[in-house]
């Protein structure tokens, strides 16, 4: 229980994080999806179905935060949490985690995440949606990637030591 | 039920999913954007599409209610068809009838033949007008495609008419072509027949045969019949001649009366000559 309020705590944290501070990381308008790479996170600590619910449930509150298209960052959320359950090894999390692994799967499913979120967002709109999910989508997945390598050298430290 | 549990706890990942999924796209049609009305336009047509897809399984009950109703309408129209055809077919009937009224110069008397009576060789007749309509014995009937018989016998209201198919009927006809006179006659077959007409006379098949300007009762010039054979017999001095009558008496509905007396004092003239002999 105790688990779960620690994780919705932690996630209203990156929510605000993820709000606030987008601008100030962003670069040439590409922002890191920092959401991401905690629901990377759980599903290589707790697997598949937790992710996936984590996933679901953050892209909401965001969602509800942003107060704008309710249910998009919801969807794209699930299938990364999603997605990134199919990465999980039992008691292999921290060896995951502090390896490239953890960048490799980041990359691997804020693609997935790009093309869904995307697919929807640009739907019925001029932008196409090849273009929206290989110009920016493409670059926030190798953003997020990059940002990603910061928790992997502290989860790498942390299993050296 | 235990088997079902089963399969949801072998996939609950996928049903997780399929659950999540599901609740994401409620909350996204819940918006009001311009991406949720092309997304709600794009699936009215996709459901469109996969509808017309499977209106092509057949709908067993559909298709026996939509046979029931197609085989009334069915009945309906092929009985409205019938009697749209009854009434081109009269209607074309009478529309001759009123050209021939209207171009004869005889003065005529319609009638509906309200009987047929086909007796041993004598086959007659029988007319819905008769004194009361100025109609008299030995008065010509007609109709739009020629001579029909006579009248024989009136009552007030009814007439009985001879047709050209009785053995007792006799008319003066000639070739319409070469102007060769003769008489027309029944013999109980399938035509007319045109006797006395020489075998030096020129009468070939396809020739109409019209009434004759001789005869005291039938006015001159009224169709007859078609001339379909003309043969020679050794020892005759005559051409057999067969005519086809120009009227079809099996479809015969609607008939004319003449009721134009023939002159009476030329009819007197003759009959005195034949007496004096």
């Amino acid at each position: 229980m105790w688990k779960h309020v620690k994780y919705l705590f932690i996630s209203l944290i990156f929510i605000v994080i993820q709000i606030e501070t987008a601008s100030l990381l962003s670069l040439e308008g590409i922002t890191p999806d920092i959401l991401t790479i905690w629901i990377v996170y759980i599903a290589l600590q707790k697997g598949q179905i937790p992710a996936t619910i984590w996933g679901f449930c953050i892209g909401l509150i965001f969602d509800f935060a942003v107060g704008n298209f309710i249910g998009l960052s919801a969807l794209s959320k699930t299938v990364v949490g999603f997605a990134a359950g199919y990465f999980y090894g039992e008691n292999k999390a921290l060896i995951s985690l502090g390896s490239y692994r953890f960048v490799l799967v980041v990359l691997i499913v804020s693609f997935i995440h790009n093309t869904v979120y995307f697919t929807v967002f640009t739907f019925g709109s001029e932008v196409t949606v090849l273009k929206a999910i290989f110009q920016i989508g493409l670059a926030t997945t190798f953003y997020t990637a990059a940002l990603t390598l910061l928790p992997m050298f502290v989860f790498s430290r942390k299993l050296s030591l | 039920m235990q088997r079902l549990i089963n399969i949801i706890l072998l996939f609950k990942e996928y049903f997780i999913l399929a659950g999540f999924v599901i609740a994401s796209f409620i909350l996204l049609y819940s918006n009001n954007n311009s991406q949720i009305h092309a997304i709600r336009s794009y699936t009215v047509g996709l459901i469109g599409f996969v509808q017309n897809t499977l209106s092509i399984v057949p709908n067993v009950f559909g298709l026996k209610r939509d046979n029931e109703v197609l085989r009334k309408l069915a009945v309906n129209l092929s009985d409205e068809v019938n009697r749209l055809r009854e009434a081109r077919l009269e209607n074309l009937k009478l529309r001759s009838m009123i050209g021939l009224k209207e171009h004869t110069s005889f003065t005529l008397a319609a009638g509906d033949i309200i009987g047929k009576n086909m007796h041993l060789l004598r086959n007659t007749i029988t007319l819905n007008v008769g004194e009361s309509d100025g109609i008299r014995p030995d008065m010509p009937i007609i109709c739009e495609t020629g001579l029909v018989g006579k009248i024989i016998a009136t009552s007030r209201n009814y007439s009985v008419g001879l047709i050209l198919f009785n053995k007792d009927f006799r008319a003066s006809a000639k070739i319409q072509r070469t102007r060769i006179d003769g008489i027309i006659a029944w013999d109980g077959g399938t035509s007319l027949l045109m006797t006395n007409i020489p075998k030096t006379q020129d009468v070939k098949e396809g020739d109409i045969a019209i009434t004759s300007e001789y005869s005291k009762i039938f006015p001159p010039e009224v169709k007859i019949g078609i001339v379909v054979k003309v043969s020679e017999k050794p020892g005759n001095l005559f051409k057999e001649i067969e005519v086809a009558p120009s009227v079809d008496f099996s479809s015969l509905e609607q008939v004319f009366v003449v009721t134009t007396i023939a002159d009476s004092e030329k009819t007197a003239l003759e009959d005195a000559v034949l007496k004096s002999k």
